[in-house]
């Protein structure tokens, strides 16, 4: 006898949060635009449900254009709970410097390990777009968030990314929004990440709902 | 006057809330497009008075989308819905034609004032 798994969210769950995502991703750009001269490319953004355990491989096979990366991870809580994540290949920080005009000479960067310029640089943009998107995802669903620090984990040094890639619980699942974005003018594509823990999975899936309900 | 309303817009969802928008009233009737490209297979077909279009959508983005529906027709209203509210872009769908932007999740108030706003320029045009 076979057992059909219930899908965790249903299709039109899976559409509603896309859009919310499309939403609160503009929203996070205008932001980032208010605070430094850039421009970001957006993409449809895409769902997907998978086991925690599976996140690490869906993180290297999504960035496998690069070699190395920098994760910026910042954890939100509330409600709705989870974390945010924006990925870069490793050498967008330096190519940021000149970019908020910090007088960095890119050249002058070691390529190993990652400078601490270059770390305040990513942290600054993984909390203006982790917040804002995150942020604007609570205001439409209704609910309030409190954030961490945002930290950046580098896959150049291998202890830091160890910890990160092991922190993930594989008996849990996880909703997975992800936007693929690029600074234009900059020619460096990242990723945003937001992962919804198990436990407010449940929560989700009614607000989601109520948020339709004005619609109907 | 308006009686043709377009929405060209990749999201279900999204073409959802804003038909849903709309003012009751008026019994508009409605057309879907699902991507840039059908908008503009939908915009020959249908000839609406007013298009609603996304920006950031598969296989045609709005931007293009815009371009070619102006090629068309030099006259067609096209509001721009979109989460993409960076100056820039702004500035492109004005420079390309667009009647206005409207934020998403556009607000039943803004989408009825943006088509009475409409309605005063058409009225205008139909009275030169």
């Amino acid at each position: 006898m076979s057992h059909e798994t219930e899908p965790i969210v249903s299709d039109e769950e899976k559409e509603i949060l896309q859009e919310i995502m499309n939403i609160a991703f503009g929203n996070a750009t205008a932001d980032l635009a208010e605070v430094i001269d850039i421009y970001v490319v957006l993409s449809v953004p895409n769902i997907e449900i998978l086991g925690v355990g599976a996140i690490p491989n869906f993180i290297e096979k999504s960035v496998k254009v690069y070699s190395e990366i920098d994760v910026v991870e910042q954890k939100f809580w509330g409600d709705f709970n989870g974390s945010g994540l924006l990925v870069f290949p490793n050498n967008a920080g330096r190519e940021l410097i000149n970019v908020l005009d910090e007088g960095g000479d890119v050249d002058s960067f070691e390529a190993k390990p990652i400078d601490n310029l270059e770390k305040d640089i990513l942290m600054e943009i993984g909390n203006i777009l982790i917040g804002a998107c995150v942020g604007k995802v609570a205001e439409l669903l209704g609910t309030i968030v409190t954030y961490s620090p945002p930290q950046v984990i580098s896959n150049d040094n291998n202890n830091e990314y160890s910890y990160f890639i092991d922190s993930f619980d594989p008996n849990q699942s996880a909703i997975l929004m992800k936007t693929v974005f690029k600074f234009k003018d900059q020619d460096i594509s990242g990723l945003l990440l937001l992962l919804t823990n198990q436990e407010s999975i449940e929560w989700l899936k009614q607000a989601l709902n109520a948020f339709m309900e004005s619609y109907e | 006057m308006i009686k043709k309303i377009l929405i060209v817009d990749d999201s279900p969802i999204a073409r959802k809330m804003l038909n849903s928008s709309l003012p009751k009233d008026k019994n508009y009737e409605t057309m879907f497009g699902v991507n840039g490209e059908d908008g503009v297979v939908k915009f020959q077909e249908f000839q609406p008075d007013v298009t609603f279009l996304d920006l950031t959508m598969p296989i045609m983005d709005g931007y293009k989308a815009l371009e070619e529906i102006r090629k068309l027709d030099k006259n067609a209203i096209v509001i721009v819905t979109t989460a993409d509210i960076q100056p820039k872009s702004i500035a492109t769908v004005m420079e390309l034609g667009a009647f206005t932007l409207l934020k998403k999740p556009a607000k039943s108030k803004s989408i009825e004032e943006t088509l009475e706003k409409i309605e005063v320029k058409l009225s205008k045009i139909a009275g030169e």
